[in-house]
């Protein structure tokens, strides 16, 4: 099984020493109008080449922006659609992240590209493959919530059809970017879905999404990630989905190990490496559950990844775990580690 | 409410009780000063006269406002996990991750047992409740959230990550006690990130608190708590402080569903905003939890720490929630 090695999509956006606190300084000084919109558009830019440059230098073979310029993974991409406004923090999962709340109030709309223009500047400033990362609208619909119905004092989460009416909006407006990014040379889009695996009963209208943006994606190739949650009850229909990869959380999961060595009909990610804690993985370890998934699963080529993005580590902790990814791909092979 | 367990620790406190939740922000002589010691231009002694400036400047400001139940403000913490952190045996700080935007926080990580080697708070709450006749609240962060807000390089799991910093927890609750603390809170965000650990989140917190003679606050926040509510209320405290503001009231509806059973800290202020809410705002907000929770319960605060705002901000917020707790009281 040939690996190739990718990151999984964020990057810390800080780091301890003064390049790593080049944007979150801006960002402050912009607050107290002593920097301007273009000094923190320079500053996330070399943020982003600096992201790019850790994994670069660490090997990786396929390389993300780090996602460097988002507020949290959902309001970046629900910020910039019609029919949304940003509300209050929430966390992010079982991360110790937060994000703003999107409130639907009207029907939403995309008019105008969300992340187009940042993969192109990283495709810009990167050798290698730049992959180009969406949260996808399942997810966005599952963080969001009605406007009005915190108005008329409900839970926020809204009714069936107010659910139902942002995840119809969200899969349309990124169904069009992902289209857009295909049509600006996007040869890598994946679109990530932690939600799908806190609702597996809701996956008939999860596969809709899914379906609908693959359709749209050209050539590129599309990869389906989901973490955050055991995949393992779930693999049998996430196999089936119009995908063309499957990217995997293995941190979660006792079993998936297991079920992945018993046979894939996908390409896969494979994120055997943890991007939550900072304990490094002991190579020959992964490298033997690599071993396993090769010999039985059939699989000729597969992806060796971050269970998650790495935005959960610190940034010199986040580098140690892209040059491990290296390690476990050399002792995979049989080379010297 | 158990205002009969108040009044057998000693505190008579009056209706619609106002509170804060911990920290303050630093006032910029002491932003400055921790500044110079990581620089180190000054030393410890010197940063912490500093700390102790803010600290009774918080307390008289607080007094000023006519708040009930004081706290010390927190000039002396970085971060409500890595403090503790730094206090315990076993941790190693970690580097920079993000909270929120551009808000990042040190996160420590587990490289060993952790153990209590001595106080952690208690001579900071001694200074403070010095300063003033009125409560000061103890205030530590919860064993399941110093473990899920730390990376964990030594324990199996997280079940046994948590419990095992239950112990030295519960240690620093005795020493609190021991000291005078009447009030003790003990934060936990991070109940509601994982709905299935709730049962673990209970049984590490009836270590902390089983057979002390205090009255227990949880501060818990911007989470899911339709995940975790109605059982979350077998958590051994007295009282919950929930933010309120941030999510337009919508706890109110599980309120409503099934009745809350605890006293509550009702955050009335958004702390991340930098909006001083007008007074008829938080009074709305007030009028809306009466509909559904008894007054006798309801104590008044802002929805989290106030650190991320500016001194004024903290102060017109403060003193907006401190105003209309009165103006119910009549």
């Amino acid at each position: 099984m040939e690996l190739i090695l990718a990151n999984h999509g964020s990057y810390p956006r800080i780091g301890d020493d003064a390049d790593g606190q080049l944007l979150r300084r801006a960002i402050a000084q912009r607050e107290k109008s002593e920097k301007t919109d273009a000094d923190v558009r320079a500053a996330e830019d070399r943020m982003t080449q600096l992201a790019l440059g850790d994994q670069l230098e660490a090997g990786l073979e396929v390389v993300t922006d780090g996602q460097i310029r988002w507020y949290d993974p959902v309001s970046h991409l629900a910020g910039k659609l019609d029919g949304v406004t940003i509300t209050g923090l929430l966390r992010f999962f079982d991360t110790n992240t937060y994000f703003r709340q999107p409130a639907v109030h009207d029907a939403i709309r995309r008019t105008k590209s969300l992340v187009v223009d940042e993969y192109l500047f990283a495709r810009q400033k990167s050798s290698r493959p730049v992959k180009a990362v969406l949260t996808g609208p399942y997810t966005l619909a599952q963080l969001s919530i009605e406007a009005a119905s915190r108005t008329n004092g409900g839970s926020g989460s809204g009714s069936a059809e107010g659910f139902a009416r942002r995840f119809e909006g969200y899969t349309a407006a990124l169904a069009e970017e992902v289209a857009a990014l295909a049509q600006a040379g996007a040869t890598m889009i994946q679109v990530d879905e932690p939600s799908i695996l806190k609702h597996a009963d809701d996956f008939p209208r999860f596969e809709q999404a899914v379906a609908a943006l693959a359709a749209r994606k050209g050539s590129a190739e599309f990869t389906l990630a989901v973490y955050f949650g055991d995949a393992a009850p779930l693999y049998d229909k996430l196999e089936r989905l119009p995908v063309d990869v499957l990217g995997l959380d293995f941190t979660y999961s006792p079993s998936l190990v297991d079920r992945v060595a018993a046979g894939s009909a996908k390409k896969l990610a494979l994120g055997l490496v943890d991007g939550r804690n900072t304990k490094l993985e002991d190579a020959s370890v992964v490298a033997k559950e690599l071993e396993r998934i090769a010999r039985a699963s059939g699989l000729r080529q597969a992806y060796l990844t971050p269970s998650c993005g790495l935005e959960y580590l610190p940034r010199d902790r986040a580098q140690s775990k892209l040059r491990r990814l290296s390690t476990i791909k050399r002792t995979f092979s049989g080379s010297p580690a | 409410m158990s205002r009969e367990k108040l009044r057998q620790l000693g505190i008579d406190l009056p209706l619609f009780p106002t509170t804060s939740v911990g920290s303050f922000p630093k006032p910029d002589y002491l932003a400055k000063a921790r500044t110079d010691f990581a620089r180190k231009k000054i030393s410890r002694a010197d940063l912490e006269a500093v700390e102790r400036r803010a600290t009774e400047f918080w307390i008289r400001k607080q007094e000023e406002l006519d708040v009930d139940v004081l706290v010390d403000g927190e000039m002396y913490r970085g971060d409500m996990v890595a403090y503790f952190a730094e206090k315990l045996s076993g941790f190693e700080q970690g580097g920079l991750v993000r909270s929120y935007g551009n808000r990042y926080y040190h996160k420590p990580i587990i490289t060993g047992e952790v153990h209590w080697t001595s106080p952690m708070t208690i001579d900071w709450w001694k200074y403070a409740q010095g300063l003033t006749a009125r409560p000061v609240k103890g205030m530590l962060t919860g064993p399941y959230t110093v473990m899920d807000w730390s990376f964990n390089e030594h324990y199996p799991d997280r079940r046994a990550t948590c419990l095992a910093l239950a112990v030295p927890i519960r240690q620093e609750v005795e020493a609190l006690i021991e000291a005078g603390a009447k009030i003790i809170q003990i934060d936990e965000p991070a109940s509601s990130v994982r709905p299935e650990e709730l049962a673990l989140i209970i049984e590490a917190m009836h270590v902390v608190t089983d057979g002390l003679p205090a009255y227990f606050i949880s501060h818990l926040c911007y989470g899911d708590f339709e995940t975790i509510y109605p059982a979350m209320l077998d958590l051994p405290v007295d009282n919950f402080d929930m933010e309120f503001s941030n999510s337009q009231l919508d706890m109110l509806s599980l309120f409503r569903k099934h009745r809350y059973t605890k006293d509550i800290s009702f955050g009335v202020v958004d702390v991340h905003s930098h909006l001083v809410e007008p007074e008829p705002v938080v009074e709305e907000r007030l009028r809306r939890g009466l509909d559904v929770l008894p007054k006798e319960a309801i104590w008044v605060d802002p929805d989290c720490g106030l650190k991320t705002r500016t001194v004024d901000e903290a102060i017109g917020k403060m003193k907006a929630l401190v105003n209309v707790a009165k103006a119910f009281r009549n």
